[in-house]
């Protein structure tokens, strides 16, 4: 017996050819759950970013699975979106995910983003580092961002001149790809695409 | 040995995480170190026999495989696995602590204030007294009173002569509604009492209480911290449903305290179960005397195609014309949802100021009040406001009531909502059907029943 992952409605699986060949997909929510979230093709481009595609427009539905996923550390939540995502990166390489400051993974005890990929069956490589806040002085959160770079290299990490990938959840102003993506584009790489769950409305 | 007072009236009979503890860790392990602080891991790792591993939730007793995730965890660096039953009161890993209060138990107050004036009927005399006979021989006691009898006043006397020994009580219900309606009734009555009252969104209290009010859920953070526990609607979903709920009132029950069941629909195996192991007190009359409101079917072909093509149908619109002229205040079930919420816009050109409330409404508790107060007519609710609500003169609808949803006790207490008070003692109780099912007809026949006097089951 399988149950929503969100509302914890007994998930009716009907035996079907493609069941039993196993080609279906497994289910983790329920319809209803699944119709509250709103697909987004968002497509932004600028001068660092080649291009950035946000899978999911942030709505109340959407609110709430960050706030169980990552606030409640329901890594189980992880599953929900593995067959759209895995759809929009099976075909690319060089797959890099936007980290967390080692500390606070640890404390939410995983990496959300990584988590998203781990169950998207997607291969990234993680080659980035956050660096310490307390490095960057007393500064206004807003100077920080604007000023040093939120990312560094991990050690012995080489960058080809080939196309890369970032991995976000949530694409809100941008900052945060556009330094990583600053980061790449200066080690070599040629270009850089990203792509998010979700697209945040930054009137919210 | 110093034993800081603030953390053991916080701790006392609370299972608690400690990540979430609302002291400075120092504090905690000097309380460890003295063994007046029990430190229990979140989750327990059996093998089964297969050489299969078996998870148990130290907090919520939870054991189902299906309702556990392993992850590869960066706290622990290295497999690791939480509970998804009780999540949403923190999450409960392999690798979190649960702390428990293992010093001197503080001592409670023994100088109480029963302010309640009101009189007890003969009926409810007898239930009551026995109740406490039951309470002080630590055997489970089965409160078996029609919707109306005056449930809570029969646990006033019982409440009291336990908390002037000294004792900590609980009363808890399934249903959040139960304790928001029970809580200030308890407040007026024990003035004096410290009294807590948990629910999802209430806030934490720091200090000590005598007298807890609480969800059922609540009881996942409890261990052995009551001398008696009242399971108020103990028939009541997620109760029935949930096993772990059930462990958890077992939990946070002494050893031997007794757990006592009130409700007015007791399943057969509750009745069967109290009967043998314990006693049962029945009362058929409702406290003001008059009968039980019998239902009246009315059928409504066709209703929900016609809600969904925006028409209400005539029957539904002159019934609640009806109640807008008399000004009587009224309930309208439906079986679900998406229903009610495509029926709302119909009612409210009847009368903008209908409102809908189900179980995941917030605004649920206001509206009621509002209802009470008479600044909005009627709501249309599921089956959230079967039970606990009180409001004089009401008058009651139910929208579907062949649908499975409505069983028999539930349409017993949805019907228990009206004439409740002395000066209203009847009103109208009508199920709108499109067929009569073996529900509404057992329903019926057990309102009847009662009526006249209630012969044996
Ligand atoms: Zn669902
Ligand atoms: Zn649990
Ligand atoms: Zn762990």
């Amino acid at each position: 017996m399988t149950e929503c992952l969100l509302c914890d409605v007994e998930l009716l699986t009907k035996p079907s050819w493609k069941t039993l060949l196993a080609l279906d997909d497994e289910m983790v929510l329920c319809r209803e759950c699944l119709s509250e979230f709103k697909l987004s093709n968002q497509q932004i481009e600028n001068p660092t970013l080649k291009k950035v595609t946000s899978l999911y427009e942030y709505n109340d539905a959407m609110r709430d699975y960050l706030h169980q996923y990552k606030f409640l550390q329901d890594i189980a939540l992880a599953k929900v979106f593995k067959y759209e995502l895995h759809n929009v990166l099976k075909s690319k390489t060089n797959i890099i995910p936007i980290p967390m400051h080692p500390n606070r993974k640890v404390k939410r005890t995983f990496s959300h983003v990584e988590e998203l990929l781990k169950c998207a069956r997607i291969s990234y490589s993680d080659v980035l580092e956050k660096k310490d806040d307390e490095t960057m002085g007393k500064k206004s959160k807003i100077e920080r961002l604007a000023l040093a770079p939120l990312f560094r290299l991990k050690p012995e990490v080489v960058i080809k001149n080939e196309s890369y990938m970032l991995i976000d959840d949530i694409y809100t102003t941008g900052t945060t790809l556009r330094h990583a993506a600053a980061l790449l584009i200066e080690a070599g790489a040629r270009e850089v695409e990203a792509v998010t769950l979700i697209r945040a409305r930054l009137n919210d | 040995m110093v034993i800081d007072f603030a953390v053991q009236s916080f701790l006392t009979g609370r299972l608690w995480l400690r990540e979430h503890i609302p002291f400075n860790s120092n504090i905690i392990d000097a309380h460890i170190a003295t063994g007046n602080i029990k430190v229990i891991p979140g989750i327990k790792k059996e093998k089964s026999f297969l050489y299969k591993t078996i998870f148990q939730c130290n907090r919520c007793q939870n054991n189902t495989p299906s309702r556990f995730t392993v992850f590869d965890c960066a706290k622990c660096e290295g497999p690791c696995v939480y509970c998804r039953h009780c999540l949403k009161m923190g999450r409960v890993s392999y690798c979190t602590t649960l702390i428990a209060w293992n010093g001197p138990e503080p001592a409670f107050p023994k100088s109480h204030l029963l302010a309640w004036e009101g009189k007890l009927t003969p009926l409810q005399q007898i239930a009551s007294h026995e109740l406490f006979e039951s309470t002080i021989r630590n055997r489970p006691h089965l409160i078996h009173a029609v919707c109306g009898a005056g449930k809570t006043e029969i646990l006033f006397k019982p409440i009291y002569k336990m908390l002037l020994k000294g004792k900590r009580v609980c009363i808890a219900a399934p249903r959040v509604d139960v304790i928001l309606e029970l809580e200030p009734r308890l407040r007026v009555a024990f003035p004096t009492t410290k009294i807590a009252a948990l629910y999802g969104g209430a806030i934490v209290e720091n200090e000590l209480s005598q007298l807890i009010l609480a969800t059922t859920h609540q009881l996942y953070r409890f261990q052995e911290a009551f001398d008696v526990i009242f399971v108020d609607e103990a028939d009541a979903f997620p109760y029935t449903a949930d096993e772990t709920l059930r462990r958890a009132v077992k939990k946070a029950a002494k050893e031997n305290a007794p757990i006592h069941s009130v409700t007015a629909t007791p399943s057969k195996k509750l009745l069967y179960q109290m009967r043998r192991e314990g006693s049962v007190s029945t009362i058929n009359r409702r406290f003001h005397g008059y009968s039980l409101p019998v239902p009246r079917y009315e059928s409504l072909w066709n209703y929900s195609a016609k809600i969904k093509k925006k028409k209400l149908p005539m029957k539904l619109i002159k019934w609640t014309e009806q109640r807008l002229i008399k000004e009587e205040p009224f309930l309208i079930f439906f079986h679900n949802i998406i229903l009610m919420e495509e029926a709302e816009p119909l009612f409210k050109t009847l009368d903008r100021r209908i409102k809908s409330v189900h179980a995941s409404n917030e605004n649920r508790k206001e509206f009621v009040q509002k209802l009470r107060d008479k600044e909005i007519p009627g709501l249309l609710t599921t089956t959230i406001l079967e039970r606990g609500i009180t409001i004089p003169n009401v008058q009651v609808a139910v929208v579907g009531a062949e649908h499975g949803i409505f069983t028999s006790g539930a349409l017993v207490q949805i019907g228990g909502r009206v004439g409740r008070s002395s000066v209203y003692p009847s009103g109208d109780f009508v199920l709108f059907h499109h067929g009569i099912s073996h529900a509404m007809d057992d329903a019926k026949r057990e309102i009847l029943r009662l009526n006249k006097g209630g012969a044996s089951l």
